[in-house]
């Protein structure tokens, strides 16, 4: 018996320790290649989605100066258009809260809703104040300037008053402050591209590990919970439509909530099957990964049964009111049955792709029990 | 049948392997402490969140804040007397307390190797590992190069206990029919140079290895017992528990394992080994009279541990009281040295849902928990309902009187498709923690 179990061990030892190919080349060699994963994510859908964001961005700084220059209607109206322009090209980057981006808090920063009015207010009166500090994030960013163009009874008569010259000089500050840390990311990821793409390896910090974190936790957080659940009362018991994104424009406007959301929708499908920021092409997503890791779920294949989810789900949004405001004020329901479509992705997402994936985020020793 | 028992309680042997496990032991343990401490997570496991888990039985242990620290202060301290051999009985007392303390401020962090130390070092009051080359040598001017041979057989035993437990609970199809969840964890292990894109992504390697884990576990102490493979089993000791250090985030636990299997050598070694100690430490020991018989309360400590050994066997076989699926409803998996076997991931909310408007919310857990703390209640279902118990409380005392908690639950256990873990209409709050079985976890489908 012994001898038996010697032997045993002693061809094991021998096969571990030479660590040759024994021919046996089965389909299970994983030989996926992550570099290229990576590059097709950043160079086709991260960086384009940048570069577009920072356009809209700049538009934005022009629209502001034009205002600044000639405070009348006309250039309010498109300084609004070009605030919901880059709003909509912001949806596309949210995200992507990794490296740079999650060093400065640009997340935060940048799309922190509802608004602190009170703070914005005093703010504007005082002059005083740092953008840095995180009990300002809710003053600035997208919905601070959605206060300061759709939620002021009277902008031009604000903005060309007394007091003009504050609003002016805030409505600047907070722009220039937006497209400064959007240059700064942008100009990491130009520089650092190299290493974000071939960090491949399996540890909590390596890219596509972060990147699959985020865009869980985004799915979860920036879209499931802000733009639907919270507004829908799912975290509060009572509903919240004053918490939808954008809610200043909305109350004029009626769709803008709903378009800000299903863009993000598009956004986050998109990115799963890796297809090109521009759509001209589908590269490798993370579907295909997930298809290659051989995720096979009771015969679905578990891509395929996020795919179908989302779709369900992103029907479920459509079908919903034009105004997200309207839809929660008159018939809540619909929204929390619409959230729980949203919702049922997110076990697919978080236990079975984890699963498959591996993903190591374990910082304490662990015996896997 | 009596006589020979008489006879063996009454045998003498050589004390060195002891000196070689004291000497071993309390090294490792003083800088196992100094690790954890080092990385900071004292103050992340222990300080900073602002709710535990405990264990069942064990509800009312004091959590420490700040003063954690001087807790693993005092475990450090009391390794290092260990370790040189001062005022050991009190030292290993004193480390046995704290280090037990300490395992029972937090659940989250349950692992069989802090469980095994805690076993181990209540063993080792009643074993005298400072027999001899110890300060207290010096202090008390004698010592003993015999010891009763019941001694050294203990930690064997309780070594053997341990291997033979780990190697059943692998027979179980999961592991050795599917390979899971070497299957799933090995292939992500492709960043390993050399073997990491090659034999972990083979099929036949998860297979040979999930058996090769089995045998390995169950012939390791029949390998270290008998004299003539005892070296070829040392040999396999190192190279498993190095290989599964190299794969696996599993701490200082396989250079605990290595260093106890020592114990099985021969006292000749340890001699050499001792000799080698006092060459290099210098310190001369004086002929101090040689005890021939430790002075310890033998029958105390006989009858002592023939109970803890019990113990030890019924503990892990108590899951034989439940039905199912033992690694998806976990009752009676813990205490059991049931170790690497199973990749159980899951999801957890849950509901508030307040009786007096019929409103209700779903809980962040993030408010709560810290990530780790997540991560191991959402697949546990103690931790559910003592977390559901909690949040009861905290809402409560927020002023909402009649309210229910339900848990929105889904696992997935070895890279099955996840599924609903915990009935969704059972009101958690009305359920208590006990022995008996907990019906609201719905059984795994697809079996």
């Amino acid at each position: 018996m012994i001898k038996k179990i010697i032997t045993i061990f002693s061809i094991a030892v021998l096969l571990y320790s030479c660590g040759s190919e024994s021919g046996n080349n089965n389909n299970y060699d994983d030989g996926f290649n992550r570099s290229e994963l990576l590059a097709n994510l950043t160079d086709n859908i991260i960086i384009p989605s940048y570069n577009n964001f920072q356009q809209e961005l700049i538009n934005l700084e022009q629209s502001a100066i034009n205002f600044t220059n000639n405070t009348d209607q006309d250039n309010l109206e498109s300084l609004r258009s070009s605030w919901l322009d880059a709003y909509m090209a912001w949806q596309h980057i949210e995200m992507f809260d990794i490296a740079k981006a999650e060093e400065i808090d640009f997340r935060r920063k940048m799309n922190a809703y509802p608004c602190n009015t009170i703070r914005i207010d005093i703010n504007i009166s005082s002059e005083n104040y740092d953008l840095n500090n995180s009990n300002h994030y809710s003053a600035q960013g997208f919905p601070a300037l959605d206060y300061l163009l759709n939620g002021l009874t009277d902008p031009i008569i604000l903005f060309s008053g007394n007091d003009g010259q504050n609003y002016i000089n805030y409505l600047n500050s907070l722009v220039q402050y937006m497209l400064l840390n959007t240059n700064e990311i942008i100009n990491e990821w130009n520089n650092n591209r190299d290493l974000f793409i071939n960090s491949t390896e399996n540890t909590a910090s390596s890219s596509l590990n972060k990147l699959t974190n985020d865009f869980i936790f985004y799915y979860e957080k920036g879209f499931r919970a802000n733009k639907i659940g919270i507004p829908a009362g799912v975290f509060s018991g009572s509903p919240l439509p004053e918490n939808v994104e954008a809610y200043y424009h909305n109350l004029n406007n009626n769709t803008t909530s709903k378009n800000l959301a299903l863009e993000a929708f598009v956004c986050i499908q998109k990115f799963f099957v890796g297809q090109y920021f521009d759509n001209s092409s589908e590269g490798t997503g993370i579907s295909d990964y997930l298809n290659h890791l051989n995720a096979q779920e009771q015969g679905n294949n578990l891509s395929d049964l996020i795919i179908s989810t989302f779709d369900e789900a992103e029907l479920a949004i459509t079908e919903l009111d034009q105004d997200l405001m309207s839809q929660i004020n008159t018939n809540n329901y619909d929204m929390l049955v619409t959230y729980d479509k949203i919702q049922a992705a997110v076990p697919l997402l978080k236990i079975d792709m984890l699963v498959y994936l591996s993903i190591d985020v374990d910082y304490i020793d662990a015996d896997g029990d | 049948m009596m006589s020979t028992l008489k006879k063996y309680i009454n045998s003498y042997t050589d004390s060195s392997p002891l000196v070689i496990f004291r000497i071993g032991f309390g090294l490792m343990m003083f800088f196992s402490i100094l690790r954890f401490w080092s990385k900071g997570w004292i103050d992340k496991i222990y300080v900073k969140p602002s709710f535990h888990f405990t264990y069942y039985g064990f509800e009312w242990i004091e959590q420490l804040g700040e003063y954690t620290y001087i807790l693993f202060l005092i475990c450090a301290i009391s390794a290092f007397f260990i370790t040189i051999g001062l005022k050991y009985r009190i030292s290993i007392i004193i480390f046995f307390l704290s280090f037990t303390y300490i395992e029972l401020l937090e659940k989250t962090i349950y692992l069989n190797h802090y469980y095994f130390i805690c076993v181990l070092s209540f063993l080792l009051i009643f074993i005298p590992l400072n027999s001899s080359f110890s300060i207290d040598n010096i202090l008390s001017k004698h010592r003993s190069t015999k010891v009763p041979r019941w001694t050294i057989d203990s930690i064997k035993l309780l070594l053997c206990i341990v291997y033979i437990y780990a190697g059943l609970a692998k027979i179980n199809s999961d592991w050795l029919l599917e390979a899971l969840p070497l299957k799933i964890w090995l292939p992500s292990k492709y960043d390993l140079p050399i073997i990491g894109d090659t034999l972990m992504q083979k099929n036949w390697v998860h297979y040979a290895m999930s058996w090769g884990g089995m045998i390995y576990d169950l012939s390791i102490p029949f390998l270290l017992i008998n004299k003539k493979t005892r070296n070829f089993g040392f040999f396999m000791v190192v190279f498993f528990h190095v290989f599964t250090r190299i794969l696996f985030p599993i701490g200082v636990f396989p250079y605990i394992m290595i260093m106890s299997a020592t114990i099985f050598f021969d006292s000749k070694v340890h001699d050499r080994i001792i000799l080698a100690l006092k060459n290099v430490s210098k310190i001369k020991f004086k002929d101090y009279k040689i005890k021939d018989r430790n002075s310890l309360n033998n029958k105390f400590s006989i009858i002592i541990l023939s109970l803890f050994f019990i113990l030890q066997l019924t503990i892990p076989l108590r899951n034989l009281a439940y039905s199912g699926n033992l690694m998806w409803h976990e009752q009676g998996y813990r205490f059991s040295w049931r170790v690497m076997l199973m990749e159980k991931i899951g999801y957890t909310t849950f509901k508030i849902l307040n009786k007096d408007n019929g409103q209700s919310f779903i809980v962040d857990n993030d408010e709560f928990l810290t990530s780790y703390q997540k991560k191991q209640m959402n697949f546990q279902p103690d931790f559910i309902l003592e977390y559901a118990h909690y949040l009861g409380r905290h809402f409560k005392n927020k002023g909402l009187k009649n309210i229910e908690v339900y848990a929105d639950s889904y696992v997935s256990l070895n890279g099955r498709k996840s599924q609903r873990f915990i009935n969704p209409n059972i009101n958690l709050l009305a359920e208590t923690e006990s022995f008996a079985n907990k019906n609201w976890i719905l059984p795994l489908k697809n079996e």
